[in-house]
């Protein structure tokens, strides 16, 4: 056994674990499965319903039909039944399902009869098997019924057989995911039977349609239909469960499969019958559309490139001018296996002259499987690969003006017709022609010249007949050569406009990447991509962040800051499953905008959101768009993350800052506070024990103390004010001596013995700045080197103007600092530890120096040694501004 | 000290700030009145009549500015205001809105019964105004626009002798930018401070024995000049 569960082979499939580990916390979906209608799926249901609730489960009818049968009404009795939703539309009050109360109400199980039903405009989903899906993603168990006729992939098939066209169609992955799939089976005897007493209610089929519908043949086909569904799905459940629990059984090779569409009515039909064989072959399959480098609608494509979505397929979507050279090289990069086509175009006479399609791939294909599709009966449409667009009328314009000029000049002068080589003018049109419009021009011109040719130049003239056998060979020759140079130039000139579409998909691309790398805020960057995308698309587009738990607009283009509550449901819920949503999508399609979410990692960051218009997004700019989107949701990340990491930064940085601020109130207050209580309560007790000399002293130490205490609180402040961004400076002018006389009054009493200096011309500009702001900055800075230059016997103030800047700077002679510790003087509650412990500073001072300085626009600097190799400078600059309007002259120098 | 003691106003809510003014100015020979609301200084400005308000610009119950507009309404009382440090707007607003002048928070005895000399004096000065103004060596005749410094003439231009005498007619009194520039340059041009730091710097020059360290012409950060006087 253990030996066994080495073999890779045999170890449980990471896949199909993964697929019953996704499914914990979902609800179950139990579906009724009928042939057809009247089957009597309501009614299993309900009675099955009534057994659970027997089992004490939580029942609840979400939405059943009883269509008047007193028996099925008899089951709902006795059930609690939640009530419909009634939505206005076009003057009918229509009543549906309501999910928002389902979801409020979160029912043990709940029941959902009509599982492919059409929801009235106006409603969260246009389809109910949404609102199921989003039920079951709730963890809400749901029984519902469905008819056969109903499944997508078997759509076609039911048309051709009962030639009754079901509209309303349901995935087929619904049906897959059921937990649990019950048929209720009836013979079409016995069905018909029913029908004759009336016990049938069909919907939504005309009398005849209805006929049709219900005749014994189309009831066993349809019932067969039903039996082999569950049949395989029953087969499914037992592969499934042998992968799970690791048990050897024939799997299918790795087959791949990828169904090829044009733009035409054929494509639905080639995407239906690629889901069919890729079901058989177990396969995961892709729908690719290859699209040329001519423009225009590309609705058929479109159209079956959603419905393969629906089917559960991968779609893809390519720009290139060679059809098949693009399949193939898709194909090898997605190790396709099995590729399926439609049947060439165009009759057997065309098909000798061109290479089809399928000639290419099946050229080009080792190893991969071609599978060539015919439709039931030659359907009408008429474009099909790879048949070129029909030339533009400005095309036709320049062919009928070129041929005519040729034939103009050739009435004119007599003499050209006898010129041998007259073809090359009618060769010159067509091939310009070719190169100015594409291959499908080229070919128009060429059979036009032919007849031109034809009509003028070869006897007898004016007529289409040909007289001479060496004419007919020039006439064929020239129709070959017209034909096979204009295609060749035509083609190369479509080339070319593809590889110019690709260049420029790719270049916005670029650009968009650049702009992307270079902005640094997360506006920035939503600002690039709303721009970007409303210049590519011509439409309002917007971001949507969630702010608070709530999505806003960030950012829109044209400027709006208001959407109407639809489009908000809708961009919440783009944003909730992270899928698209609104206009062009299956979650509330009446809104005016379409929603895509930027996905990364798990969720989204945010939504896209791009007005809607009756069209959908052309296929190239909606992948040009989805990559736009990946790359600025990677960018929006990082923003984040770099956001998230700063701001952790400064958290810690603000729990350093408040326990330095602690640990410095506890001492820097404390300690004057101690020397005042002290001195007072000693005078207080003794009045007549002190002399007039140590009374004197206890008094100047209480005032010294006070003083102390004075300024470590308005540093303090300061400090506080600086932190929360409290502090605007003015913008006066000021006489820098001025200011410098200012402070060393301030710190005047605490110079001692050391000599104050000042060296500030006379003829200094003036500065502009905050007076108050400044002063406290040189004071703090005088009173910094009083403290830590101890030895320092000259402190000097000076002022210069140098490289168009205003410096000034105080300078001891003092010991100065340890060079290491320099970066560090500017830091908050920074002290330099001294052996003697004489100078107690509060360490904020030049922290607050700083502060100032930078919020009155300047820079502050420390230098050590200041000169002679001893000694501190602290130098502030300031930009040297344009100075103010000169005084009247009379007066300047009086 | 046979005339009447002057009559003080004391306004502050903080009950410790009071006792100490009252216990300090009463020692000094003044008559200490206490409100502790602005309602109640309102009151007893025109009950009791003081000669001079203290008052505090931080008041729980109205705003310092306002008040000092009510008493302007209907008296010339001088006003000194007391404030916090890093109000410097505050100060000056009401200095602009008539408080003669402001000390600030915390001060001394000395600074407080300077400035109440300074506003006391220049009410006097009001009844019967000295045309002559002395300060040290600095001579300033009024009446014949004549300033000597140790005897000699000193030439001044003609603003600078405006902006003088501004500074000599509220001797010891603080005077804001504003007034200095409204009363020297005109209306127009009460923001060009930068006209008011180039004749200060001026005045230093032709004045001061040491321009760098002026001794009579003061500089009031943030707020204006004051002239020295002598005590």
């Amino acid at each position: 056994m253990t030996e066994d569960r080495n073999d890779p082979e045999l170890r449980p499939s990471p896949d199909a674990l993964l697929v019953e580990a996704a499914k914990e916390g979902r609800g179950r979906l139990k579906v009724f499965l009928g042939a057809a209608p009247g089957v009597g799926k309501t009614f299993a249901m309900l009675e099955a319903a009534r057994r659970r609730r027997a089992d004490g489960v939580d029942v609840v009818v979400g939405l059943v039909e009883t269509h008047g049968r007193q028996e099925t009404a008899a089951l709902i009795d006795g059930l609690e039944v939640l009530a419909r939703k009634r939505i206005a539309y076009q003057g009918h009050l229509l009543e549906e399902f309501d999910i928002d109360a389902a979801l409020a109400r979160r029912p043990g199980l709940l029941l959902v009869d009509e599982l492919a039903h059409t929801n009235a405009e106006g409603s969260r989903h246009p389809k109910r098997y949404m609102d199921v899906d989003e039920l079951l993603k709730a963890g809400v168990d749901v029984y519902t019924t469905l008819n056969i006729q109903h499944l997508e992939s078997l759509n076609d098939v039911v048309t051709r057989i009962t030639h009754v066209r079901v509209r309303e169609t349901l995935p087929d992955r619904m049906l897959e995911a059921a937990d649990e799939v019950e048929l209720v089976d009836l013979t079409p005897e016995d069905l018909l039977k029913r029908l004759h007493e009336g016990k049938v209610y069909v919907p939504h089929l005309a009398e005849r349609a209805r006929e049709n519908f219900f005749r014994p043949g189309n009831l066993s086909a349809l019932r067969e239909m039903a039996l082999r569904r569950v049949a395989e799905r029953v087969d499914d459940q037992m592969v499934g469960y042998m992968r799970s629990h690791g048990i050897a059984g024939p799997w299918p090779a790795g087959e791949r499969l990828m169904v090829c569409i044009g733009d035409d009515a054929l494509a639905p039909f080639l995407v239906r019958a690629g889901r069919r064989m890729a079901d058989q072959l177990k396969a995961p399959w892709v729908a690719l559309h290859v699209e040329r480098g001519t423009t225009g609608s590309q609705r058929n494509a479109e159209g079956a490139l959603g419905l393969a979505e629906r089917l559960e397929g991968r779609t893809s979507r390519l720009v290139g001018a060679d059809v098949a050279v693009e399949i193939l090289h898709f194909a090898r990069r997605n190790n396709i296996t099995q590729i399926v086509i439609g049947r060439p175009q165009g009759g057997r006479f065309a098909r000798l002259f061109r290479r089809s399609l399928a000639d290419a791939l099946i050229e080009g294909s080792d190893g991969i499987a071609i599978h060539v599709v015919t439709p039931p009966r030659p359907a009408k449409a008429a474009r099909r690969w790879p048949v070129a667009a029909l030339p533009h009328l400005s095309a036709v314009v320049t062919a009928v003006l070129g041929l005519g000029g040729v034939v103009l000049l050739g009435l004119a002068v007599p003499d050209m017709r006898s010129l041998p080589n007259v073809g090359m003018l009618f060769l010159a049109v067509v091939l310009l022609n070719a190169v100015r419009h594409g291959l499908s021009a080229a070919l128009l011109s060429a059979v036009l010249a032919f007849l031109a040719y034809n009509y003028f130049y070869t006897e007898p003239y004016f007529t289409l007949t040909v007289l001479h056998w060496h004419d007919v060979l020039a006439l064929a020759v020239f129709l070959v050569v017209a034909a096979t140079t204009g295609t060749l130039a035509g083609r190369v000139r479509d080339q070319m406009a593809g590889a110019r579409a690709r260049m420029a998909a790719l270049q916005t691309l670029y650009d968009f990447a650049r702009r992307l790398g270079k902005a640094k805020t997360c506006d920035e960057l939503l600002h690039a991509v709303v721009l970007q995308a409303h210049r590519l698309s011509g439409r309002p587009a917007m971001i949507l962040l969630p702010q608070n738990g709530m999505l806003e607009i960030r950012y829109s283009w044209p400027p709006d800051d208001e959407i109407e509550a639809v489009d908000k449901g809708a961009a919440n819920w783009a944003y909730n499953n992270v899928e698209p949503a609104g206009s062009h999508t299956g979650t509330l399609p009446s809104a005016k905008w379409h929603f895509r979410p930027l996905r990364a990692g798990a969720g989204a960051v945010g939504i896209f959101g791009i007005a809607g218009a009756p069209e959908a997004l052309p296929a190239d700019l909606a992948q040009t768009l989805d990559a736009m989107l990946d790359q600025a949701a990677v960018a929006v990340e990082r923003i984040d993350f770099a956001r998230k990491v700063a701001l952790a930064e400064t958290l810690a940085e603000t729990e350093r800052f408040r326990a330095a601020l602690l640990s410095s109130i506890s001492h820097d207050l404390r300690t004057p506070l101690t020397s005042i209580l002290g001195s007072v309560t000693a005078l207080r007790r003794d009045p007549g024990q002190f002399g007039a000399e140590a009374r004197g002293e206890l008094l100047a130490t209480i005032q010294e103390e006070a003083e102390r205490l004075d300024r470590f609180v308005v540093n303090l402040l300061d400090i506080t004010r600086l932190d929360a961004g409290a502090i605007k400076p003015k913008r006066e002018w000021l006489q820098v001596a001025e200011v410098v006389e200012t402070a060393a009054r301030r710190i005047a009493g605490r110079l001692a013995d050391r000599r104050l200096a000042r060296n500030i011309p006379r003829d200094l500009p003036l500065l502009r700045g905050d007076f108050v702001l400044l002063e406290t900055v040189l004071a703090n800075l005088l009173d910094n080197a009083i403290k830590h230059a101890a030895n320092a016997r000259r402190i000097e103030v000076f002022a210069s103007v140098e490289q168009g800047m205003l410096c000034i700077g105080v300078s001891d002679d003092g010991d100065g600092v340890p060079q290491e510790l320099l970066p560090r003087l500017f830091d908050k509650f920074f002290r330099i530890q001294r052996r003697d412990r004489t100078v107690a500073g509060t360490g904020l001072g030049l922290s607050i120096c700083k502060g100032l300085t930078e919020a009155m626009g300047g820079t502050i600097e420390a230098r050590c040694p200041a000169a002679d190799g001893r000694g501190m400078r602290f130098t502030l600059r300031f930009p040297l501004e344009k100075q103010p309007a000169p005084l009247e002259p009379s007066e300047a120098r009086a | 000290m046979t005339a009447a003691p002057i009559r003080l106003l004391v306004v502050d809510d903080e009950p410790q700030i009071r006792r100490f003014l009252k216990t300090s100015l009463t020692v000094h020979g003044y008559d200490v009145m206490e409100a502790d609301s602005g309602s109640a200084a309102l009151r007893m400005a025109t009950t009791a009549k003081p000669d001079v308000m203290i008052l505090d610009l931080g008041l729980p119950d109205q705003d310092g500015a306002e008040i000092i507009k009510r008493v302007r309404e209907w008296s010339k009382m001088p006003i000194i205001i007391l404030s916090v440090r890093g109000d410097e707007a505050v100060k000056v607003a009401a200095l602009d809105q008539g408080a003669d002048d402001y000390v600030t928070k915390p001060f001394g005895m000395n600074e407080l019964l300077a400035r109440l000399r300074a506003a006391l004096r220049h009410r006097l000065q009001e009844q019967g105004a000295e045309p002559v103004f002395i300060l040290g060596t600095l001579r300033v005749d009024l009446a014949r626009r004549v300033v000597t410094r140790e005897g000699q003439e000193v030439k001044l231009s003609p603003r600078e002798y405006d902006l003088l005498r501004q500074l000599v007619i509220h001797a010891g009194k603080v005077l804001t930018h504003r007034h200095l520039l409204r009363e020297v340059w005109g209306p127009a041009h009460v923001q060009d401070t930068q006209y008011l730091r180039v004749y200060v710097g001026q005045l230093r020059h032709k004045l001061e024995a040491d321009p760098t360290r002026p001794q009579y012409l003061l500089t009031e950060p943030g707020v204006g000049y004051r002239l020295k006087v002598e005590d």
